[in-house]
């Protein structure tokens, strides 16, 4: 059963065609990492799953809620975690009050339920010594870490990463890609956009090329790294260049 | 940002002070204040005739100048709040008329739009009433403070909506965007995210427009409110010694602004701790 349906979506800025008509069915539990080009829309489709970016013509259904207006934004948004490859942490606030503040100001949870909550979720990212701290004492990875706790505490349905791991140091990657490894085993339903291959090839369901607006190739991670699309070969090639 | 936080290597700034001078711990701009208080008692107990009269004379007109500038800016802050989210707000209705206030407000001197609340503005009100049949609008009567107040809180509204405008968009996008996507409405975002963070961003021309409203509350002395400036003006009339007069309430006034500079840097260094 799709938790989340994208059908015929077009998006422009201006006169850039961003999104030429994407369809997309994501079930639920289902790991989609998606890669492409800068600039083929993969960020913009991920964002338009929370309505970050509006789209101009085409459906989404998240959950049984569409997306088409506005209405039922702050509905989906709760039920849809993001991780921004920035991190976004509020840089005013520590890191429990951080996992707090949404969960108070948006789930009216009490304020010891929710600093429980989230220690659980900062023990589970394996950094509890840093709640105190304000993110700019933070590595990198860390405050990615700190960043999809936050996301977590909402109790999401899905999680979207746009490239959670492009802005991070070689050797803080592993440490952030081991929490998306365990959240993908729980079976929390997820659509990444990195180029991590290693993590594709270990989580994915399913893997989509996009290039200028439009998916290229979409299949298991099996059939894709083997794939005969030419495309698709060239772009693996150079993701791939070890190979 | 937030790199200069840490403790310098080699320990905190204490240690570089050399070991004499527990006065250069202090912010040398007290001694600034010092000096001028140290100024005006000098003068007061030296020349008791006239600066000490003086100084009797005109000591309600400083409450009176305390109590509009503080009154004044309580409702500026509100007023530049409102102005700032109107004016960057995507509704054409809400936007277009802060940007009208603001464009309209910052081009009229303030000295104009003090005389016309409190001249121009009660007649307005008396024929709206005269034109309605309300009584009580025909027998409208302007407290010269409240007007005043009024005129120099929509004036410097206007100026405090442009702070406030450009420390919201001083705040990086991706700060909404992690707030909207937790499922915070835009106002809560704002609430909770957003403004803690631009606060501490224009406390710097926050103070300033304190500092500079505090000076401009002498114009209102012109609208029949009997504040420092217009003590020290009724003072003169009588004794006919402006030299005196005018130093006294320069004095006076220095001495105020000084008093809130500081007070500005010391919320400023404190707001600056707690990131």
């Amino acid at each position: 059963m799709a938790i989340i349906e994208i059908r015929n979506v077009h998006k422009f800025f201006d006169k850039v065609h961003a999104l030429r008509g994407i369809d997309l069915s994501v079930d639920k539990g289902e790991v989609v990492v998606i890669i492409g080009p800068s600039g083929s829309g993969k960020s913009t489709l991920l964002r338009c799953v929370n309505r970050l970016e509006i789209y101009d013509k085409g459906h989404i259904i998240v959950d049984g809620n569409s997306l088409d207006n506005a209405r039922n934004i702050n509905i989906v948004r709760q039920e849809v975690g993001m991780v921004f490859q920035s991190f976004n942490l509020f840089s005013h606030l520590t890191v429990l009050d951080n996992l707090t503040l949404a969960q108070t100001v948006v789930r009216k949870r009490k304020k010891k339920e929710a600093q429980n909550i989230a220690m659980n979720l900062l023990k589970k990212v394996g950094i509890p010594d840093k709640a105190d701290c304000h993110p700019i004492q933070l590595s990198g990875g860390q405050q990615q870490r700190v960043a999809i706790a936050r996301a977590l505490a909402m109790n999401p349905k899905i999680m979207l990463f746009d490239e959670p791991t492009s802005a991070l140091d070689p050797e803080m990657i592993k440490e952030v890609l081991d929490v998306m490894l365990a959240l993908a085993s729980e079976g929390i339903t997820m659509i990444v956009v990195s180029h991590e291959m290693g993590f594709a090839r270990a989580a994915a369901n399913r893997m989509i090329l996009m290039d200028e607006g439009k998916i290229v190739e979409e299949n298991t991670p099996d059939e894709f790294f083997k794939s005969t699309n030419k495309r698709t070969k060239l772009f693996l090639s150079k993701v791939l260049h070890m190979v | 940002m937030g790199e200069q936080l840490k403790p310098a290597p080699g320990g905190s700034k204490l240690a570089y002070i050399p070991r004499i001078g527990w006065i250069k711990r202090i912010d040398p701009w007290w001694g600034l204040v010092l000096v001028v208080i140290l100024l005006a008692t000098l003068l007061v107990t030296a020349q008791a005739d006239p600066f000490r009269n003086i100084l009797i004379f005109v000591r309600d007109g400083i409450l009176i100048t305390i109590i509009v500038t503080i009154s004044a800016f309580l409702i500026v802050l509100v007023l530049g709040l409102f102005g700032g989210l109107g004016r960057l707000s995507k509704n054409p209705f809400i936007r277009f008329p802060a940007s009208l206030y603001i464009e309209v407000i910052r081009g009229i001197p303030l000295l104009v739009q003090l005389i016309w609340w409190y001249f121009a503005f009660p007649v307005v009100i008396q024929q709206v009433g005269e034109w309605l049949n309300i009584a009580a609008l025909v027998g409208f009567r302007a407290n010269p403070i409240v007007m005043a107040i009024l005129g120099l809180a929509i004036c410097y509204g206007a100026y405090m909506s442009e702070i406030y405008r450009a420390g919201i968009q001083s705040i990086p996008k991706g700060q909404m965007e992690a707030s909207r996507s937790l499922g915070m409405s835009y106002f809560q975002s704002m609430r909770h995210v957003i403004l803690p963070q631009a606060v501490r961003v224009i406390l710097p021309p926050v103070g300033n427009e304190a500092i500079a409203l505090l000076k401009d509350s002498s114009l209102v002395s012109v609208v029949a409110v009997a504040d420092l400036t217009r003590r020290g003006r009724e003072f003169m009339a009588v004794n006919f010694n402006p030299i005196e007069v005018w130093t006294m309430v320069a004095l006076l006034y220095l001495i105020m602004t000084l008093l809130l500079a500081r007070l500005v840097a010391w919320i400023e260094k404190r707001s600056h701790f707690e990131r």
